[in-house]
């Protein structure tokens, strides 16, 4: 079927989604929370998209095409809504993302400034205990990837969504810390994570990183 | 473009023969970092703790970063002249006295495609032997031989996408999730979503639990399965006749081998339930698409070859070949183990196994380099040391494997290499081998050259430096060519892709390789002159005279150990995770701390009966040899088995391993070996509190 | 939800084997507390990885917090809250000695707010151990160790021969099996136009044509909703309890119509009296035939199995309780897939709630022409709705649709207690919009509530009378909507905890700041629950500006100018706004 993605048409198969569409397309549409090795989730709500004929934007990367459809990524609406929620991470976040994160690229390409909303932050909280991998439990921002490369990619289920609203985290086996769960160590977290919540101590490490030393205690 | 580091380079893994696309991320000059190639055709954005995090080992103090020479019981820093002036008097001097057959050479199924040809051509054209060979032989040759014979080509005849495609896999003798993590996680998403998954392997490997049939024979007794399999096959109609009569000969001497092969008969053998062995069967021959995936499981036995045979037959009879979802895919298990024997680092086959009997494709060769070859073939690395031992071999070049600790028999080799007159080692680190060296010349590790690997699936794929080799070290391709000149060789390359270039020329499978159309993707041999490549064998044609595939039928035989009065267990070695095959490298690395030492996995049955619990000592004892190590309880492996890995030098568990061999190609049988298993504790000490310590 | 653990789950499905969910709650049964062996061992048993297993133990409220032998729970539902009772749940944290969330040194007690416990008829209420206790004197008896069970008041219909509030008589499934096929009963459902009671109105019949419609080797399954969490509703929990054979009845029917053979309801662990009346209505239909294998020589198979929530309002969500339902986390899944194609087990599921359910019998028995004779020219079929303690006559009244507001105030709920005047209505639960008093004559159904920024939702009609402090209310609204979210989705996840903090200050809140929040809140949110928390707010922005103390944000303080109905600023004073909650409550 055919699908117009800010007036560039686009052939695409049955299910194909609107993000797939429209990277088919060679349209930008930020994600958060989207890897392309691993089944959409839905959760960042960044990949607003504005559909023509329905008032209200749609999250791109789950809601698949149908024939026809004229898709713009640059819907004011849905452009607004996803400004905010970047916003919205950044607010909940006790230091701002380093350079090279994924987050700080989106929040970057969507030109998001101060939070307009602010509040209560995340607690610092740091897991060194295993030899490769750092945990640093505040910048997670439940984007839901690691846990999803861990059971996808890997298959080894060694991480897990914590907790409940805004309390919600991400921990390894029982609590325990990677090295006492099923993890193999093969990194699928740390590459996907889009805020360095889970990354290599050796990255963090290493000299002349100015970002580095404006983090977290 | 992150502005984190200073330079990126995409290369391939050097470890397993996965063969990982790799980012290597320079900082400062070294590697600080690597993450996956989201493009790597065989990982596809993904990889393991050793490609991702073991790369410590490139920048560890203990690196070779000179030649060093023997003086009186020790050695010292050398020039690199020096050292080659060494080699080439020696050398020189055992060819006069003794010809040039006293010589070996042994190149690293580690190294690239690239290194392992320019070996092969020092020995032969700078030294004047076929002595040459590679650690594929105590690994997957036995695959080599048995593919070539019942289908023409030594490789894997589709690629690791039709683990996806199948609805039914079988997995003999083979743990992809501790030996190919990528595939073994590929293997396991599949499972999980509606592959039908048969385990064959005496322990309970993790696969196992997302299979659907696991069957646990006795080691050595895998011919028995697959006949046994064959025979279900056969008896309730599920060979593919049309399949069989047009492209396959010898059918009708296997059909009647396979009668006596009974379920009830292969239950005595095997010990595995006649019930499962039908439904086993069963599965794999109602397939629409089936994959038979195998390792050292099968290849490591007195008759491994055979067995290989076997399971070409299953897949001949039923017709699971040659298409997407329906392929043999022998896990190699080195990065490189598929590239070395292609590239002629044998003693019996020049380049694509072509004999060196051939007069036709060795005169190519000694027209090509200038200089005339024998057509009889040289010796395989059990032979060298028989060799050595007998006085007949005087000298070894051995770059890139740590015999001593890899191969069996261990006492056996270090006399071995104490009988040589001259011996030099050429690798990244001191290993158990070096320390009988005469000259160690420092190389480099994957990390640090050019060339290319080939993996499991055919695919030759590009390794492109991310660092240079540490203080004076040079690349293994550069002291190769180094050595050859100075013996009266010049080999004349420029560069690794001359090496390439070469090959190509020199093969008519490989004509279309050249560095530059690998590219990112790789290519898939055979490559046509025009670069198309082949990611599916036999589409067409077996590779073998007249075409057609051949049935092997082969009796089931035992191994050559058996379990007895005075060694009641059979020891199965394999490998674990977070190390690689010797540890020379994950040892020098943080997964050291992820697995700092190994463990006996024994049965709790045999635990009570010996009297051992977790976390004790226990000593192991074989025909040959005796090992000391912690016992892990646990029921993954069967009662009579028990288990552990060779990734460390303090507990040697080659020493165990005796002289039984494959009776084709010299494979030894690592995985029977008759133990007896003794708690370490005197009579009367108290036992210590059981900590788990699980694998 | 992980296509890999529902696969997992469905490998190993046993009939009769636990969820993960369930052995934890029966930890915390034993021992108070759910430790690393109880994870290690329901990992073990149902078959999914200890991770996953260490998630679920820390998002439900039962596995959460220490339970002593004797658990007392505050309700702190809408209307309990709405009662004008004062602290109490602060007052009995007094006298248990314990603040909420905490358990006594010995082990013995422990005490906890809940929302809801759904005895918003005779608020605030108490629950200790399986004892619901409200109204009069409630407190002081719980404190005392001697609570007495509260009655319900009886339900009332307005019509003769009431569709709901009656017990099953089976007579709509015996004649369903005997005289239409499945595809004729899902024809009178769809022409009965039956909408779905739960708050989304979702045409019933179409949900089930769609499961219908869905091949599957491996069968299909009916999943109730019997996850009434939305304080100010307690009708669920009335036909769970008075009328549970007519529910199952109504799940037979819906089997019998999809081609599902299994029924499962998830029911809310916070309402202690329902799972033993369904499970003994269970068993009684069994005995009777009317469940099992070949109903009534139909050829029908159906059987229901119950299962207990683990305290989360959220996975009132259709796609957070089939979560629940699998003994994983509540969290909401995008959609597609929806359960109609992938669902329990990853088998076709239609999920309905209670009430839509009751209405089944009804249609099959006597057609859909009949069903829609209920209430001519509007929704057919009617309405549960029910009232909160502030009313003369509290309780469950079937109406009509099209029936208006203040005729279900004034002449079914008699007025307000003390005669006191409403100054609005929270109707359809807490994601409700608030109807002010000038606007009561607003007839009942789906389009007209709509138009005034309100809903049907679930029908409960909670009235405020004037000593509620709207300010307040704003508070109390979006500190449950932000304890109760999932934490899935982003806006929801941080929005609602901001907005919350906005309303918990005692500042002036920015107008504009606000109004983009909500706009965030409602068209990011993923499903429902971020989506409609700002109908209320919006209510009260509109019909109670200076109550909420909004400001423009530039310069000092510019409250805007009370609008009809509004409160007078010196009333507001008087009442003040209550302390602010704990941040990240």
């Amino acid at each position: 079927m055919k699908v117009t993605v800010d007036a560039v048409e686009v052939e695409v198969e049955e299910g194909t989604t609107m993000l797939e569409a429209a990277r088919a397309a060679g349209r930008y549409v930020p994600t958060l929370c989207f890897d392309e090795r691993m089944a959409p989730f839905g959760a960042c709500r960044v990949c607003m998209v504005g559909v023509e004929g329905n008032d209200a934007p749609l999250a791109s990367c789950t809601t698949p095409c149908s024939d026809g459809q004229q898709i713009h990524t640059d819907d004011e609406t849905a452009r607004r809504i996803a400004t905010a929620t970047v916003e919205l991470v950044l607010s909940e976040l006790p230091a701002e993302p380093e350079e090279h994160t994924e987050l700080a690229e989106v929040a970057r390409a969507l030109e998001v400034g101060e939070p307009r909303w602010q509040g209560v932050q995340h607690e610092p909280k740091h897991d060194a205990r295993h030899p490769y991998l750092a945990f640093q439990h505040e910048l997670c921002i439940s984007c839901g990837r690691c846990v999803r490369a861990c059971d996808e990619v890997q298959g080894a289920f060694a991480l897990t969504a914590t907790g409940r609203g805004f309390h919600s985290n991400v921990t390894a086996g029982l609590d325990s810390g990677f090295t006492d769960s099923t993890c193999v160590t093969c990194g699928a977290c740390a590459d996907t994570c889009p805020t360095d919540a889970i990354t290599e101590h050796l990255l963090l490490d290493l000299v002349g990183d100015p970002a580095k030393d404006g983090g977290p205690q | 473009m992150s502005t984190r580091f200073d330079q990126s380079t995409t290369t391939t893994c050097g470890y397993c023969g996965v063969g990982c696309r790799l980012e290597a991320h320079r900082v400062d000059g070294s590697v600080r970092s690597i993450s996956p190639a989201m493009d790597g055709p065989a990982n596809k954005g993904h990889t393991c703790v050793k490609g991702r995090f073991a790369h410590q080992f490139a920048r560890s103090r203990d690196r070779l970063t000179a030649p060093l020479v023997r003086e009186n019981d020790g050695f010292r820093l050398a020039s690199w002249d020096e050292a080659i002036g060494r080699i080439t008097e020696a050398f020189n001097k055992i060819k006069a006295e003794h010809g040039p057959d006293a010589i070996a050479g042994l190149a690293s199924s580690r190294g690239t495609n690239e290194d392992c040809y320019a070996m092969q051509r020092l020995m032969r054209a700078a030294v004047g032997t076929h002595n040459i060979d590679n650690c594929s032989r105590v690994c997957h040759s036995p695959t080599s031989f048995a593919m070539r014979s019942s289908l023409g080509l030594s490789g894997a005849t589709g690629s690791f996408d039709d683990f996806e495609a199948a609805d039914v896999a079988l997995l003999v003798g083979v743990n992809p999730t501790q030996g190919h993590p990528v595939v073994g996680a590929r293997i396991k998403q599949a499972a999980i979503n509606g592959l039908k998954l048969i385990t064959a392997d005496p322990r309970r490997i993790e696969l196992s639990d997302y299979g659907e049939l696991h069957l646990p024979m006795r080691p050595g007794t895998n011919a028995a399965l697959l006949n046994g399999l064959a025979h279900v096959v056969i008896r309730d109609g599920m060979v593919d006749s049309a399949f069989v009569d047009a492209r396959t000969e010898g059918f009708d001497a296997t059909a009647e081998l396979v009668e006596a092969y009974t379920p009830d008969a292969v239950e005595g053998i095997t010990g595995i339930p006649a019930a499962d062995i039908e439904r086993a069967a069963h599965l794999y021959g109602e397939a629409e698409n089936a994959c038979i995936s195998w390792g050292l499981g099968v290849t490591e036995h007195l008759y491994g070859s055979e067995v290989v045979q076997l399971i070409c037959n299953l897949a001949l009879m039923t017709g699971n070949i040659a298409r997407p979802g329906a392929a043999l895919l022998p896990l190699r298990g080195q990065n490189n183990v598929q590239g070395s024997s292609d590239h002629a680092a044998l003693p019996d086959t020049w380049t694509d196994y072509r004999p060196v009997t051939d007069d036709a494709v060795t005169s190519s060769f000694e027209e090509r380099w200038g200089v005339k070859l024998k057509r009889e073939r040289g010796m395989t690395i059990p032979e060298m040391f028989d060799a050595a031992v007998e006085g007949s071999l005087k000298a070894m070049y051995i770059f890139g494997e740590d015999v001593a600790q890899t191969d069996p028999d261990t006492a056996h080799v270090e006399k071995a290499l104490d009988s040589l007159d001259f011996l030099v080692c050429q690798d990244i680190f001191d290993t158990e081998t070096s320390k009988h060296a005469d000259v160690i010349l420092p190389a480099s590790s994957f990390l640090e050259k050019t060339g290319t690997f080939t993996n499991a699936e055919r695919r030759l794929q590009m390794v492109t430096p991310a660092a240079d080799p540490p203080g004076s070290a040079k690349t293994d391709l550069e002291i190769i060519c180094m050595v050859s000149k100075a013996l009266g060789h010049d080999m004349g390359y420029e560069s690794s892709a001359d090496v390439m270039d070469e090959v190509a020329e020199m093969t008519p499978r490989y004509a279309g390789i050249s560095h530059d159309r690998i590219g990112r993707t790789g290519l898939q041999w055979p490559v046509a002159k025009d670069g198309t490549d082949t990611p599916i064998l036999y589409t067409e044609r077996f590779e073998r005279e007249g075409g057609l595939a051949r049935f092997a039928a082969l009796p089931y035989k035992p191994p050559g150990d058996a379990a007895d009065d005075e060694f009641p267990l059979i020891l199965v070695t394999g490998r674990r995770l977070e190390h690689y095959n010797a540890g020379t490298m994950t040892r020098r690395t943080e997964n050291l701390s992820l697995l700092p030492s190994d463990t006996l996995e024994v049965n709790p049955v045999d635990a009570e009966r010996i009297g051992v619990k977790a976390g004790e000592e226990v000593t192991v004892r074989s025909r040959v040899g005796e090992i000391r190590l912690p016992a892990d309880v646990t029921e993954r492996i069967e009662p009579g088995h028990v288990f552990t890995a060779f990734h460390f030098p303090e507990v040697r568990t080659n020493l165990l391993v005796g002289q039984s061999a494959d009776v084709n190609t010299s494979c030894p049988e690592y995985k029977v070996v008759a133990v007896s298993v003794e708690s370490v504790r005197s009579p009367g000490e108290r036992p210590q509190p059981a900590e788990l310590v699980t694998a | 939800m992980s296509h890999n653990l529902i696969e997992m789950l469905r490998a190993r499905e046993r009939d009769g084997e636990p969820t993960a969910m369930s052995i934890l709650k029966d930890a915390v049964r034993d021992h108070g507390e759910v430790t690393d062996d109880d994870r290690r061992r329901a990992a073990e048993r149902s078959g999914l990885p200890e991770a996953t297993v260490y998630g679920i133990s820390s998002f439900y409220d039962d596995l959460t917090e220490p339970r002593g032998h004797r658990h007392v729970a505050a309700c702190n539902g809408t209307a309990c809250w709405a009662a004008n009772a004062g602290d109490y749940v602060g007052d009995l944290g007094e006298r248990l000695g314990l603040k909420p969330g905490e358990r006594s040194e010995d082990g013995e007690v422990s005490y906890g707010t809940v929302y809801c416990l759904g005895f918003c008829h005779s608020g605030p209420a108490f629950r200790d151990g399986e004892v619901v206790d409200a109204g009069e004197g409630a407190l002081a008896r719980v404190a005392g160790g001697a609570a007495v069970q509260a009655e319900e008041p009886e339900g009332r219909s307005v019509l003769d021969e009431p569709v709901l509030l009656r017990p099953g008589d089976w007579s709509g499934l015996t004649h369903a099996l005997e005289s239409m096929s499945p595809e004729e009963l899902l024809e009178e459902v769809k022409e009965a136009n039956l909408r779905g009671r739960g708050g989304a109105g979702f045409p019933a019949g179409k949900k089930w044509e769609f499961a219908r419609n869905t091949d599957s080797p491996d069968g299909k399954a009916i999943v109730v909703n019997g996850d009434e969490g939305d304080p100010g509703s307690y009708i669920d929990k009335h036909l769970m309890e008075r009328n549970p054979d007519l529910l199952i009845e109504g799940m037979a029917l819906a089997g019998y119509a999809v081609g599902a053979e299994r029924g499962l309801v998830l029911v809310r662990s916070e309402y202690p009296l329902s799972m033993p009346a369904l499970r003994a209505a269970v068993e009684r239909a069994r005995e009777a035939g009317h469940l099992g294998e070949d109903i009534h020589g139909s050829g029908f198979d159906f059987d229901i199995d119950i299962e207990e929530g683990a305290g989360s309002y959220v996975v009132g969500e259709e796609t957070a309780l089939l979560g629940s339902l699998m003994g994983l986390r509540g969290t909401v899944s995008a959609r597609p897939p929806f359960p109609a194609q992938r669902g329990w087990h990853g088998k076709p599921t239609v999920v309905n709630n209670v009430e839509t359910l009751c209405n089944v019998p009804f249609i099959a028995s006597n057609g859909a022409e009949a069903y829609s004779a209920l209430s001519p020219g509007v929704t057919p079929g009617t309405k549960l709705v029910c009232l909160n303690e502030r009313f003369r006559n509290p309780g469950l009244h079937e109406v009509r649709f099209g029936t208006t507001v203040r005729e279900i105030c004034e002449d079914l709920g008699g007025g307000l207690v003390d005669d006191r005047e409403i100054s609005a209505v929270q109707i359809g639960g807490p994601l409700g919009g608030i109807l002010p008093a000038k606007l009561l004559d607003t007839p009942l159904d789906f389009d007209e509530l709509a138009d005034v920024g309100c809903m049907v939702g679930h029908g409960s009609i909670l009235a405020f009378d004037d000593q509620t402090d709207m300010r307040a209310l704003a508070t109390h609204l979006l500190e449950f909507g932000a304890e109760e979210s999932c934490g899935k989705c982003f806006p929801c996840r941080i929005g609602l905890q901001r907005a919350h903090e906005m309303s918990a200050r005692p500042e002036l809140i920015d107008r504009g700041r606000l109004e983009e929040l909500l706009e965030t809140l409602e068209l990011g949110s993923l499903c429902a629950h971020g989506g409609g928390m700002p109908a209320p707010i919006r209510s009260l922005i509109e019909h109670f500006p200076s109550e909420l103390g909004l400001t423009n944000g530039d310069g000092p303080d510019q409250p805007d100018l009370g609008a009809e109905g509004d409160r007078r600023p010196e009333e507001k004073a008087q009442a003040g706004p209550q302390q602010p909650a704990e941040d990240g409550a």
